[in-house]
């Protein structure tokens, strides 16, 4: 009762303030500029790597074809640094898994031909053809784009072997069928015969879902961290906080109300991004847990600095420190080649990743269990922190 | 009621004991006045009876409660008005005292009629954020008063209130008093003192100088001063002096013998004047 009052009264206050609508408006605008300005991935950036596994006089022949008829053109070479690496392969129709383990670094010059549009000539994709199937398959992995075989059967029907990453969707395995159906004209191709096979179990999103998760992460989980830091911050400034320690009411109470009203923005303006771009595909109640998990975490440390402090301009340094720090992962999630061990400690490492886990198709439930959970354990810990020293400091 | 035994309290950021080791005992229904200049120590007090600071030396028992293990289920029986008024300035001031009796166990008054009590009618439904400093200070006084308190802690009631409100307060404070309110009040307004306190201490740089009634003071010291006005080189000047002072005595007689003297009269000393005389330091 206390504390649902407490909670009321709080978002009261939050209404009448300027924080809780700046997180709306924020939300708002990163959602306007998904939608207008990032486009979702079109297969004309797509680039793919091809194993030629038919006799090169055909090869050859199907190129030629392609550049007289405007369909392709020969572009410079392109060199490729193969770092080390470890896959797996899971052919989707017998369901066998290959282990694939590569330990030298290694650098190739492969051919490259850039598709286009005959009607345009404007570039639609570009094809990298590589001499030898390993290769072309650990650059299909470690680069994340569509990788092929192309073999001939016995009767002399060209035959794809995909090498996918699991994400694309139906529509793009169709557009790759039609697009490949186009080229093999002259020899027809026989979907029937494709294998389609996921390629580890890296997953990628289109780019609006992409940058999905770093903008729940900082309108959501990390805004909650700078939020409750106000909040208290107004507090402390307006002695209120000393009026609550002088009632029968815990200081925890006093402490939740403050978590529940950013809980209650942190879900509006996730919501507000997440709902118009992801529809109804992902689960939200799964979605939900981990959002109230990470903004309760990164809350109860904001409530713990802001323990320590008497004012936002005090805290000042140590918070502008921490949402440095807390940013470096972002910059892993989108240079998959910067992906250092010790980054993998910053909270947000595992907060970005849950949530592409979540807006994935076929994402690792578990893995937005466990760090739930993680969160969760560690929020207990913060905000138990957080209580003793406020007990001990709302007074100061 | 406040029992309060070596108390002593420093501030991490200062070196300087702030309170040094007093002891004072309230009792049932008593209102207490703790007086002295700024930066004595009062609203440090307060603080630790308060349990807003925390004990660090010193046995403290506040309504029953040992000061060392905090329990704060007290506060049911506990009012407490603070120096600087927090409000919550988004809210209206119905609003606040709305909240701030739901966080009660005990039954609670009704937030209307406490902001009439002290002359906020009318602006139940403004915010608190609209208010002068004045009425600020009010809705956080009427707020102490809500859970009904046996104990009551005031900070300076009274202080930045125009004299009619003032005079307001003092009723209020005189009203609970008549109910067995026990009050602690701190204040360096020596009038408001005078007039609402059963006992008085006189505190300075964290130390009690002493502890009586009112009455007993001006017994002690009353009735024996006299303020003299007397011409010297064509100026008037004028000085109070302390008939139980040999020195002062001393100096009325070279007074009376060397200058034209303008008037001369005794007169009962004010609680102030008893303070200067007490503390050699003036309240402010
Ligand atoms: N938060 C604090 N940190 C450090 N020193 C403090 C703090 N609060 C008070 N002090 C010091 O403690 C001493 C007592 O201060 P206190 O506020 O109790 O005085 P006071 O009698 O209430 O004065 P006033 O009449 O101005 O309200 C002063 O020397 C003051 O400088
Ligand atoms: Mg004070």
């Amino acid at each position: 009762m206390k504390l649902f009052s407490t909670y009321i009264k709080e978002m009261k206050i939050a209404a009448r303030g300027f924080y809780f609508y700046v997180e709306i408006i924020f939300a708002v605008i990163l959602l306007v500029i998904l939608l207008v300005a990032v486009k979702e991935e079109s297969v004309s950036k797509e680039a793919e790597y091809l194993y030629n596994d038919i006799p090169s006089k055909i090869t050859t022949y199907l190129i030629e074809k392609d550049i007289n008829e405007g369909k392709a053109r020969i572009a410079e070479p392109t060199e490729f640094k193969m770092k080390p690496v470890t896959f797996e392969i899971t052919n989707q129709e017998t369901s066998e898994v290959t282990l694939y383990e590569f330990e030298e670094e290694k650098t190739i010059t492969v051919e490259t031909l850039e598709q286009l549009d005959p009607e345009t000539g404007k570039l639609t994709r570009t094809a990298y053809i590589i001499d030898n199937e390993e290769d072309m398959i650990r650059l299909s992995y470690s680069e994340g784009k569509i990788g092929a075989t192309v073999i001939m059967s016995e009767e002399g029907e060209l035959t794809y072997k995909y090498y996918l990453q699991g994400y694309e969707t139906d529509r793009l395995v169709d557009l790759l069928y039609i697009l490949h159906n186009e080229s093999g004209e002259v020899l027809t191709t026989e979907m029937d015969n494709q294998v389609v096979r996921k390629l580890g179990f890296e997953q990628q999103l289109n780019n609006r879902e992409n940058l999905l998760p770093m903008f729940i992460v900082f309108t959501g989980s990390l805004m909650g961290f700078f939020i409750v830091m106000a909040y208290i911050f107004l507090d402390k400034g307006e002695g209120v906080i000393k009026a609550f320690a002088v009632t029968p009411s815990a200081v925890w109470k006093y402490l939740i109300s403050k978590m529940g009203v950013i809980m209650t923005t942190t879900i509006i303006s996730s919501l507000v991004i997440t709902i118009p771009v992801m529809g109804a595909r992902i689960n939200y109640l799964l979605f939900l847990v981990f959002l109230i998990v990470t903004t309760f975490a990164s809350s109860s440390l904001g409530l713990l600095v802001a323990s320590f402090f008497d004012d936002m301009v005090k805290a000042f340094g140590i918070m502008y420190g921490l949402i440095i720090a807390l940013m470096i992962p972002a910059f892993s999630f989108y240079i998959p080649s910067f992906d250092p061990m010790w980054m993998r400690i910053l909270p947000t490492y595992p907060m970005l990743q849950g949530y592409k886990e979540i807006l994935l198709k076929n994402g690792d439930t578990g893995y937005v269990l466990i760090y739930s959970l993680v969160f969760l354990v560690s929020g207990l810990v913060l905000f138990a922190l957080a209580n003793i020293k406020f007990k001990k400091t709302l007074t100061l | 009621m406040i029992s309060v035994k070596n108390l002593s309290h420093i501030y991490s950021n200062n070196d300087k004991l702030a309170i040094n080791d007093i002891s004072f005992e309230i009792t049932k229904g008593e209102t207490f006045g703790f007086l002295g200049p700024s930066g004595a120590g009062k609203s440090t007090t307060q603080g630790i009876l308060t349990g807003l600071l925390k004990l660090q030396k010193g046995n403290v028992h506040v309504a029953g409660y040992n000061m060392n293990k905090v329990d704060n289920k007290r506060f049911n029986k506990i009012g407490v008005s603070f120096e600087q008024s927090n409000v919550y300035s988004k809210l209206t001031a119905k609003e606040n005292l709305e909240f701030y009796r739901k966080l009660f166990d005990v039954p609670t008054r009704e937030p209307e009629e406490l902001i009439k009590l002290v002359g906020l009618e009318g602006k139940e439904n403004d915010r608190a954020g609209s208010f002068s400093k004045g009425m600020k200070h009010r809705l956080t006084f009427a707020r102490s008063m809500i859970n009904n308190p046996e104990l009551w802690f005031l900070d300076e009631p009274t202080t930045g209130l125009d004299p009619t409100i003032a005079a307001t307060i003092k009723e209020i404070i005189n009203g609970q008093k008549a109910k067995g309110v026990t009050t602690f009040l701190t204040t360096h307004n020596m009038y408001i003192a005078d007039e609402l306190c059963d006992r008085v201490a006189f505190i300075i740089d964290g130390q009690i100088k002493l502890i009586d009634t009112p009455k007993n003071l001006k017994l002690l010291y009353g009735k024996k001063l006299v303020d003299i006005e007397f011409i010297d080189n064509n100026e008037v000047k004028k000085e109070t002096l302390k008939l139980i002072d040999d020195n002062d005595k001393k100096r009325m007689y070279e007074i009376i013998n060397k200058y034209k003297i303008q008037t001369m009269h005794s007169k009962e000393a004010t609680l102030e004047e008893i303070f200067i005389q007490v503390t050699g330091r003036g309240l402010i």
